[in-house]
């Protein structure tokens, strides 16, 4: 790659979904170090790293949940600096991103059809009956089936996720942040996730950005890589890269997709 | 494939923000003030007039919250109710006893169920009953990611999480304690009646000398401002944790012992302040 620290010219930065220059954070007990990272429009780009590696930390600070010391953020065009950017500011750019936590963080009190609903709801005009039919439909594309009225306690764990994600991709975002994706589900229905996150992706365009600790996404995902370590990105490229790397972090990935 | 360019870190005691020890209480002040604020603005709103076909999830989330919080406390208030109304009269017809004055206690009881017992008992009930529940709740939704989730999708968790509950509060307290009233009263008639034997008459004709409609007003009155107490001090309690499991029960703790001081206190101020208004005592 080229470019300056997000590996990218001026002229790409603008056509960029997401780019993340030179963060450091979060304030008071920084876990990441100049991270610098992009994803083009309608692109993807893959973080991985082990646990507790600064994954989710990475989110957070480009989600302005926690302010970082210092690094700017580019959304869809748009720059503020991650460091002192004001919550009206986040509140306008958040809602050209769209969200996948690794815990689904479906609102507990909400029926799966009001979760899925929420963004339409708060964020557009359009009336109860087409908030209702536009829901059901994307609900109905990320596979969740049966009855839409019950509460996230009664789902799947695969449901949850799927659910989460038709919330994530109601408004059409420019960019999809998935954290930790397969997290909690067996194999089976990891890979139906998988399938289920690469049709969405081929439809909405949106930019895509997973972190993850299974270097199998690398594989999904081929375009652009990175590898977090001890909250630095250690390297970044394509997937052939990342199997050419002789760098140890990135060796354990692939050596243990290999014993896999 | 390059490999990234190790800088030397950056100096942490410039983002180092110790404050002082009283910070923690005097943070609770302003961060309850605040959830005040946003909650008044966001009931306002809710309360406001809606076109009919917009989507309404709020509107939702209040139905079943009074569900959980309103019905679903029925059964221990009225029990409760029924006994305490017994204990009163015996504990009044005792102390009067060695004036003959047994009979004057169904005077003592419909004044202090209507304006003391009924609404503080119902506040302590409804403390025990769901002040920690809503705080682990909460809790539980800041561990989870929930909170955040709500951030992101730039929602006001207080608008989707704590009005619901507040409303439904301000609703089922002022209901709670006007059944809590009347099956107190129920009570100390069976006390008076079928215990001590005295004459159902009577014992109307005391109740009704006894009892004004100012008495129940203000009941009622106190009962509105200990449900906005329980749902914010709660609230608040559970929004403020860090996202970590363990917290969760310390939380609902505090939430209790904050939700029952608040209750006993604003309870006092209320009395205090009634006393030296003319027609109120």
């Amino acid at each position: 790659m080229t470019g300056d620290a997000t590996g990218l010219t001026p002229n790409a930065l603008a056509t960029a979904a997401l780019s993340v220059d030179d963060v450091t954070g979060p304030r008071g007990a920084p876990v990441l170090r100049h991270v610098s990272l992009s994803v083009p429009r309608g692109g993807s780009h893959v973080v991985l790293g082990p646990m507790h590696s600064g994954k989710s930390t990475l989110l957070r600070l480009v989600l302005g949940l926690e302010r970082a010391v210092s690094g700017r953020v580019t959304i869809d065009g748009s720059t503020f600096d991650a460091a002192r950017v004001a919550e009206d500011q986040l509140r306008h750019l958040r809602r050209r991103v769209g969200v996948v936590f690794d815990s689904s963080a479906l609102v507990s009190r909400l029926t799966l059809l009001e979760n899925a609903m929420l963004p339409l709801a708060e964020h557009t005009a359009v009336d109860a009956e087409r908030a209702r039919e536009m829901a059901a439909g994307l609900l109905h594309d990320v596979g969740v089936v049966g009855d839409l009225e019950r509460m996230p306690d009664e789902l799947t764990r695969l449901d949850r996720r799927r659910a989460a994600l038709a919330r994530a991709l109601v408004l059409e975002p420019a960019v999809l942040l998935v954290d930790e994706p397969g997290n909690g589900l067996d194999p089976h229905a990891a890979a139906e996730l998988d399938e289920t996150l690469r049709a969405l992706h081929e439809r909405y365009h949106c930019g895509i950005l997973i972190c993850s600790q299974e270097v199998r996404y690398a594989f999904h995902w081929p375009s652009a890589v990175s590898v977090l370590a001890n909250g630095r990105i250690v390297e970044h490229g394509s997937l052939d890269d990342l199997l050419n790397s002789r760098h140890e972090a990135v060796r354990r990935f692939v050596d243990r997709r290999g014993a896999a | 494939m390059r490999q990234a360019s190790v800088t030397p870190d950056v100096d942490d005691a410039s983002a180092d923000d110790s404050l002082p020890e009283f910070a923690p209480l005097g943070g609770r002040f302003i961060t309850r003030g605040r959830l005040v604020l946003r909650s008044a603005y966001w009931l306002a709103s809710l309360l406001a007039p809606q076109p009919p076909d917009r989507p309404t999830p709020v509107t939702a989330s209040v139905t079943r919250e009074l569900d959980v919080l309103g019905f679903g406390a029925i059964r221990l208030v009225a029990t409760s109710a029924l006994l305490v109304g017994l204990i009163t009269i015996f504990q009044a017809a005792y102390q009067l006893a060695p004036y003959g004055a047994e009979v004057v206690s169904a005077r003592a009881l419909a004044w202090f169920v209507a304006r003391e017992i009924g609404p503080i008992v119902v506040a302590i009930l409804v403390v025990a009953r769901s002040a920690a529940a809503i705080a682990g709740e909460f809790a539980s939704m800041a561990a989870n990611g929930e909170i955040d989730a709500l951030r992101v999708m730039g929602l006001d968790p207080v608008k989707y999480l704590v009005v619901p509950k507040l409303a439904a509060l301000l609703i089922a307290l002022p209901t709670l304690t006007a059944i809590a009233i009347m099956l107190a009263v129920i009570g100390g008639w069976l006390g008076m009646s079928v215990v001590l034997g005295y004459n159902t008459g009577l014992f109307l004709e005391y109740l009704h000398e006894s009892l004004a409609a100012r008495d129940v007003g203000v009941g009622l009155a106190k009962s509105v401002l200990f449900a906005s107490i329980i749902g914010i001090v709660a609230a608040d309690e559970g929004l403020r944790v860090e996202r970590r499991v363990s917290a969760i029960g310390a939380a609902a703790t505090r939430s209790v012992v904050y939700c029952l001081l608040g209750v006993l206190g604003a309870d006092t101020a209320v009395n205090a302040f009634v006393y030296f208004i003319p027609g109120l005592t």
